[in-house]
């Protein structure tokens, strides 16, 4: 019994009011992820956009969407609205809306202007998680990513609420995937939160489980930062994120003889 | 302000079943799993143990199990299907899994054993397919059981279109039990709300449904629903030389929304979109 008591007080260490993800106070906000757009000469990023509200109920009048751009810093550098279409998909390239002026990377959030009837009555929220991908080198392909934080909302007046937790703790974000020595990688992270945080990342050897290598990285509220990891002769390795974020969950490129693949912690 | 949610004491899922990693195969693609014995985070687990690694497959109406060996703590392994014994039937879905002790060699239910599964997040594995110029693409995943009473809907815009590129979808099914049965894919357009077609499924498979056939244009959006089974649908892209490859999987439509009652909300926009699209 006092054992239970100890390991259920050891655990509420980390979770006692340390949520994830905060729960806005007014049922009508929308909540986006905090997608990474990058632009450049080499990298183009799209959107997969889909009336969501309307795959609840009928649409009395065009739903629409706001886009907000950030830049690295969590800056907002541009505001879009778009005007949905029932029942179809539209592919927008983000790349092209936010141009090469604003740095080669940076987030974005989609907020849908209408919240059905049903999602408020069961006390949820309309969450965009969708698709980006990206075309790197003028692939032919594009390689997909699905959104994983319910990480921003917007309120009426325009305002941008971040809605990711921070820990009281420093705790370490151990990605599950063994990086090869063959391979290139960029390792993103995206702020969710209120706060600034310190990232450090470890690159560990599978081998013999020592730190190869330690990276700090700092990332402001709505920013990204990216931290390469390139091909040595050092053998597998694992990557180790330690920050006060409650899901430090990376975004990963890796490149494999300069091919992509992407996806998440 | 915001209110704090999920507060309070959330434990850790100690003693819960583990779930499975399914090593794919479909066309001339391979698939593999990267299987590490590291907790996905610091605080969640108390004592790691050396795990075995078990390999699992239904044959004959019961699930069959092999140790493939022990992974150490601290360690990662990649397995595809040459590391494999050869006496596995073929197609067959495998499902690798890690466990404190071997999983029985003959089951007449999917094995549960003890583990401690994380929540923030959930222990995965990495799910990969590479074809035959060794190009890959990946996903961090894991399987879970689905209920045999499960249903299915799904929005897909993942097509992608262009001189030689192929596009698929892997309806991936695991139930508890290892009887095989099968099912019916629904597939329509989501603007028209019209049958295109409706293609078998079988449960406890990689369902692979060659996509381009169907005749779906770009701004069309696919819609997937079966009535019967549940699944993972993974999208597929890749050019016809294989130079090139994306993977993506879609979520049940809860992950449309967060807080709250999500599955009720699933369960109501199944149902608006069951009685809609009439095969």
């Amino acid at each position: 019994m006092i054992a239970t008591i100890i390991k259920k007080l050891k655990v509420a260490v980390w979770t006692w009011r340390q949520p994830l993800t905060k729960i806005p106070n007014d049922l009508n906000l929308p909540i986006s992820d905090l997608f990474v757009w990058r632009s450049s000469s080499k990298w183009q990023t799209y959107f997969e956009l889909i009336d969501i509200p309307s795959l609840f109920e009928e649409v009395k009048r065009p739903n629409q969407v706001t886009i907000v751009f950030m830049n690295s810093v969590g800056k907002i550098v541009m505001k879009k609205n778009l005007f949905l279409e029932e029942n179809i998909r539209q592919t927008i390239n983000v790349s092209s809306m936010i141009g090469q002026g604003y740095g080669e990377i940076g987030t974005f959030a989609v907020f849908h202007s209408h919240i059905p009837t049903i999602i408020k009555k069961c006390n949820s929220f309309l969450a965009e998680r969708g698709y980006v991908s990206y075309c790197y080198n003028q692939s032919p392909l594009r390689s997909y990513v699905h959104g994983n934080l319910d990480a921003v909302t917007l309120n009426p007046k325009g305002e941008i609420h971040f809605l990711g937790g921070n820990s009281f703790l420093p705790r370490e974000y151990n990605l599950q995937y063994k990086l090869e020595s063959d391979n290139n990688y960029e390792i993103g992270l995206v702020n969710p939160t209120s706060k600034k945080h310190y990232i450090t990342i470890k690159l560990v050897s599978l081998f013999d489980n020592k730190i190869l290598s330690s990276t700090k990285l700092v990332v402001a509220p709505g920013g990204a930062s990216f931290n390469l990891v390139q091909s040595d002769k050092l053998g597998p390795k694992k990557l180790i994120i330690k920050s006060r974020l409650i899901m430090a969950r990376p975004l990963v490129f890796c490149f494999k003889n300069s091919k992509l693949d992407v996806f998440h912690g | 302000m915001n209110r704090l949610g999920g507060s309070g004491l959330l434990l850790a899922r100690f003693n819960l079943y583990m779930s499975y990693y399914p090593i794919l195969k479909f066309r001339k693609y391979n698939g593999w799993v990267t299987l590490c014995n590291f907790a996905p985070n610091n605080w969640e687990i108390d004592k790691p143990h050396d795990l075995v690694i078990n390999l699992t497959w239904a044959f004959d109406n019961v699930w069959v199990s092999k140790s493939l060996g022990v992974l150490p703590v601290g360690k990662a392994i990649t397995i595809t299907h040459n590391d494999l014994p050869d006496d596995i039937p073929g197609d067959v879905l495998l499902l690798l899994s890690l466990t404190v002790t071997p999983l029985p060699s003959h089951s007449k239910a999917l094995p549960k054993t003890e583990f401690i599964q994380t929540k923030i997040p959930v222990w995965r594995s990495t799910l990969g397919v590479s074809t035959p110029l060794n190009v890959c693409a990946s996903y961090q995943g894991e399987l879970d059981a689905f209920p045999s009473q499960g249903t299915l809907l799904t929005f897909g815009p993942f097509l992608q279109f262009g001189e030689g590129i192929q596009n698929g979808l892997i309806f991936l099914n695991l139930e508890d039990s290892p009887v095989n049965r099968e099912s019916k894919l629904e597939i329509y357009n989501a603007a028209n709300e019209n049958l295109i077609e409706i293609v078998s499924i079988s449960n406890n498979k990689a369902n692979y449904i060659e996509l381009d056939r169907f005749g779906f244009k770009p701004n069309d959006l696919p819609v997937f629903i079966c009535r019967e089974m549940a699944g993972i649908p993974i999208y597929v892209s890749s050019t016809a030389d294989g130079s090139y490859l994306s993977l993506e999987h879609t979520h049940p439509p809860a992950s449309l929304v967060v807080h709250g009652q999500r599955w009720e909300i699933q369960k109501y926009l199944k149902k608006q979109w069951f009685a809609k699209l009439i095969k």
